[in-house]
């Protein structure tokens, strides 16, 4: 495996998603890979470019954040539009990382379940994934600023490691990274977030008690 | 009241159970997405900052949200795409988040979130002729972790696009009990 398309399904440039597909396509060029970036949300209007860069190589790396529980919406768009083009899809490899603001890999893992089924249909090798809680909270940050930061970064570099050289990657990789912590400290956790929400939009001069506009419409 | 949010491309699954729920007087806002409008989710953040609570874009979900707004129950009926909703319904979903609560609480020892208004339930209908027990599987957790994060109850159901009255009866009983 030569050729590497790396996909931002995130809306966000300079978030966390794309802060994890700049450092693959670093890792992959030092492994002297050819890597080429695309932004999904640039190309909404015509995929012709994604469709091309996806039938240019031999391995597709989607890199996205988790909105309510799976991937945007506009990557069940382009995951059709790959379908409908069945000339582009060749066997390629397909790796997946999807990251999202709770701690649990298991309201992120909806997303990689499409992505394989969605290999299955469609003359792709589905090659693993990787799931990263709190992603939200980097905010497109390093990875080291993470509360399990050191552990994840070690994990996430195996991971591409397994890109580089074409392996399957094991979910055992993310889920042991996953943060475990006893009821009462997410408690603590929550309404010190809470706290900090309610704080940020006072000092905003936002009301956040107001009922929301969409009862008036 | 039960809003039914409905993408009815190639089938009237979403109208059928829609007319069963009247039938039984029950008060049924009927939503189709399939010709809607509804642009992405831009992550932009206005929502938050510059018109609180409110998408700054302008488009459908203006009809949408105040319907999702004050219903006790949501029906989402979709095709199924590997596993998930189909893209319009998903641009739905994508900015729920318009009608939520910002506030985070722990439920069964765990960070969820919550809605405002008066909804209790989510209901998903997922269509797929042949669908693999896998998808249905993917779907239904799928379902299960919406309704999770959303701190609500309810349930889903994978159905044929030719799937018979008495499941239309049985889907609606379910959703309206």
């Amino acid at each position: 495996m030569k050729n590497v398309v790396i996909i931002n399904l995130s809306p966000r440039k300079n978030g966390t998603s794309a802060m994890l597909a700049k450092m693959c396509k670093e890792y992959l060029l030092e492994n002297e890979k050819n890597v080429e970036t695309v932004d999904l949300y640039s190309h909404l209007e015509d995929m012709g470019t994604v469709l091309s860069l996806v039938d240019k190589a031999d391995t597709i790396v989607m890199s996205g954040p988790c909105y309510i529980d799976h991937y945007p919406a506009d990557t069940i768009y382009l995951l059709e539009q790959m379908s409908t083009h069945p000339e582009i899809l060749h066997k390629q490899n397909l790796y997946g990382i999807i990251q999202g603001g709770m701690p649990y890999v298991h309201t992120h893992e909806s997303g990689i379940r499409t992505l394989e089924l969605f290999c299955q249909d469609c003359n792709i090798n589905y090659k693993g994934a990787f799931v990263m809680g709190l992603g939200a909270m980097l905010n497109g940050q390093q990875l080291d600023k993470l509360i399990n930061g050191k552990k994840v970064k070690k994990s996430y570099l195996a991971f591409l490691n397994n890109i580089s050289n074409g392996e399957i990657s094991p979910e055992s990789l993310y889920k042991n990274v996953q943060i475990k912590m006893p009821t009462i400290v997410w408690m603590y956790l929550a309404k010190k977030m809470n706290n900090t929400i309610n704080k940020e939009l006072t000092e905003k001069g936002i009301d956040y008690l107001q009922p929301s506009p969409y009862w008036k419409m | 009241m039960i809003t039914i949010i409905s993408d009815d491309a190639n089938q009237n699954i979403g109208q059928r159970i829609y007319k069963e729920l009247c039938s039984k007087k029950i008060e049924v806002e009927y939503i189709s997405i399939s010709d809607a409008d509804i642009k992405p989710c831009y992550s932009c953040g206005g929502c938050t900052y510059k018109t609180y609570g409110k998408c700054v874009v302008r488009d459908d979900g203006d009809k949408i949200y105040p319907k999702l707004i004050s219903a006790d129950v949501w029906l989402i009926v979709t095709p199924i795409m590997w596993g998930t909703y189909s893209y319009k319904t998903k641009r739905m979903v994508d900015k729920l988040c318009v009608i939520g609560d910002r506030h985070y609480s722990v439920v069964r020892g765990e960070i969820v979130k919550a809605m405002q208004g008066n909804i209790k339930k989510l209901y998903a209908v997922g269509i797929k002729d042949d669908c693999s027990t896998e998808e249905k599987s993917a779907f239904s957790k799928l379902v299960a972790e919406n309704i999770n994060i959303m701190n609500l109850s309810g349930g889903s159901f994978v159905v044929d696009s030719d799937v018979d009255d008495c499941d239309i009866l049985k889907m609606a009983e379910e959703i309206s009990k």
